[in-house]
């Protein structure tokens, strides 16, 4: 077996907020970023052409928060095309901005990405290991039904940000980690309890023995208690503490992108800094979508899921069988067991979270949505044969080169 | 080894008076939802209407969230707690020492003494 998926007895997942991938990779060269495509623009609302420009500020910029509802990214995707078979062309970002504050020259700026010297963290850590570069949010739509997918492997028809998973048919990935015999160890780790958790509110009320802060994660990865499977949430809000004043570093506008940048390099570090742990564990660092910001890349149709959103719900004219993946996101994963520079271009959404680490920890599980079914794994199970071409821990000695963050 | 350095955000990035976003809006909705489950005593007497602000926010989050922990950790006590053995009970009973009068004599004989020592 390859002696990566030997070593490996941990997955980390940790999931920023709202921006898309070329808007923060799209100028880190030979991984299909916009630098890479070349071409691509937006028409304004006068009919003139609006190109992508190295010009993403820290915070500040994208005020007001991009519109990532529903209706918004379909207008973002199709370009405001709503004939039958219409095709994503990707064209409507600006238009969607315009909506707005009816400002040209404002709504020109979705178009803005960071220069890769801007983000000396994300933009390394893509270089250095395996940057997926179709990553696709699960729905054209905003965080909560996202993140769902994360957790359950679907949003169990939900397209909005409302939340109410009672008695539904798929069990979290929590749950099947900590009620598998023999039982796996599973924890979800929230920044603090002023920032507290994001869409699995039902979880931390029902069941917070499953919950820790981020302390308590920097602990575990220092004594080697790491759970098996661990998701890590940023700090959502600005707030004081005992300790001080606590920066929002979830990188969601207009928060701080360098808040952001400091947090992953923490998680980062904090696996790095316990030999054993970083030998045996796989950090998956993956935005929940693309928060109204532009990508170049047309989100591909996928395998309808078992609930459809009312045309209602939608708020567009049509329902939604769950059938075409939001917009393309950033997503990286790192190890010291994969080749520096991997560039992986098979198709993943936030479903192939549970279903890589059921497969990996559970192998065969039942019942899963068939979104989560249909997923794409991006750790191969370690059952002979590992198919060496989709296999990402692939070297045969463990890396001493990796970089470090100060 | 190659060592990156990563700039820290500037001080004036700190903005608990930022307005709450849509996003902080749904996770005060949904954390009221589970405040509205939890046993009277551990609610907080926030309205929740009333927040604006990321640090008015973050202040109703970490009661809330606070609570819930709270709430489970007060349940789980309970169950352990030990129950009291009935056959122990029965046999301290038969021993004479157990009827209700002499129980509450001795509750009586405890403040009793409390109050001699104060």
């Amino acid at each position: 077996m390859p002696p990566g998926l030997d070593a490996l007895r941990h997955i980390v997942v940790l999931m920023m907020e709202n921006r898309s991938f070329d808007h923060m990779l799209g100028s880190v060269p030979g991984i299909g970023g916009i630098d890479d495509a070349g071409g691509f623009s937006n028409p304004d609302t006068t009919g003139a052409s609006a190109n992508p420009q190295p010009l993403a500020a820290f915070q500040g910029q994208l005020q007001p928060d991009p519109d990532h509802h529903f209706p918004a990214v379909d207008l973002q995707i199709f370009g405001g095309n709503t004939a039958p078979g219409r095709e994503a062309n990707m064209q409507g970002f600006v238009k969607s901005y315009y909506n707005q504050q009816q400002n040209v020259g404002h709504s020109r700026e979705i178009l803005y990405y960071f220069k890769q010297s801007d983000l000396p963290v994300l933009t390394t850590l893509a270089q250095e290991f395996a940057v997926l570069n179709r990553w696709f949010a699960s729905i054209p739509g905003p965080t909560i039904c996202n993140r769902a997918f994360a957790h359950y492997g679907t949003s169990f028809g939900r397209v909005d940000m409302n939340l109410v998973y009672i008695n539904e048919p798929f069990k979290s990935i929590y749950d099947r980690m900590i009620n598998a015999t023999p039982k796996h160890t599973s924890k979800l780790y929230y920044y603090d309890t002023a920032s507290s958790t994001m869409e699995i509110t039902n979880l931390l009320q029902n069941q917070p023995q499953l919950f820790g802060t981020y302390d308590q994660f920097l602990s575990d990865c220092q004594n080697g208690t790491l759970p098996d499977y661990s998701f890590v949430e940023p700090n959502y809000s600005d707030h004081d503490t005992d300790t001080g004043e606590e920066v929002a570093n979830d990188q969601h506008p207009d928060h701080n992108i360098q808040a952001g940048e400091a947090f992953i390099a923490s998680v980062y570090t904090a696996i790095k800094g316990n030999a054993d742990l970083w030998a045996s564990t796989v950090l998956l660092i993956v935005y929940d979508e693309h928060g109204g910001i532009f990508d170049h890349v047309p989100p591909p149709p996928c395998t309808p899921d078992q609930f459809t959103a009312s045309a209602n719900d939608t708020g567009t004219t049509q329902p939604f069988a769950f059938d075409r993946l939001g917009v393309r996101v950033p997503a990286i994963l790192v190890s010291p067991w994969i080749p520096k520079g991997k560039v992986v271009s098979r198709v993943f959404d936030h479903a192939s979270i549970p279903a890589t680490v059921t497969k990996w920890f559970l192998g065969d599980y039942s019942p899963r949505s068939p979104r989560e079914t249909s997923a794409d794994v991006f750790i191969e199970p370690n059952v002979a044969p590992v198919d060496p071409a989709r296999n990402l821990l692939s070297l045969d000695v463990m890396r001493t080169d990796c970089p470090d963050f100060e | 080894m190659t060592v990156i350095k990563v700039p820290q955000p500037p001080p004036s990035a700190y903005d608990p008076n930022r307005p709450v976003s849509s996003l902080l809006k749904m996770q005060l909705e949904h954390l009221f939802e589970a405040e509205k489950r939890l046993p009277s005593r551990y609610r907080s007497e926030v309205y929740v209407n009333a927040i604006k602000t990321e640090g008015e926010a973050s202040n109703y989050i970490r009661k809330v969230t606070e609570a819930i922990h709270q709430a489970h950790g007060d349940a789980e006590r309970a169950r352990r707690k030990p129950k009291r053995r009935r056959g122990i009970e029965i046999a301290a009973m038969a021993d004479g020492g157990g009827t209700k009068t002499g129980k509450k004599k001795s509750i009586k004989q405890k403040i009793s003494g409390k109050k001699k020592q104060s």
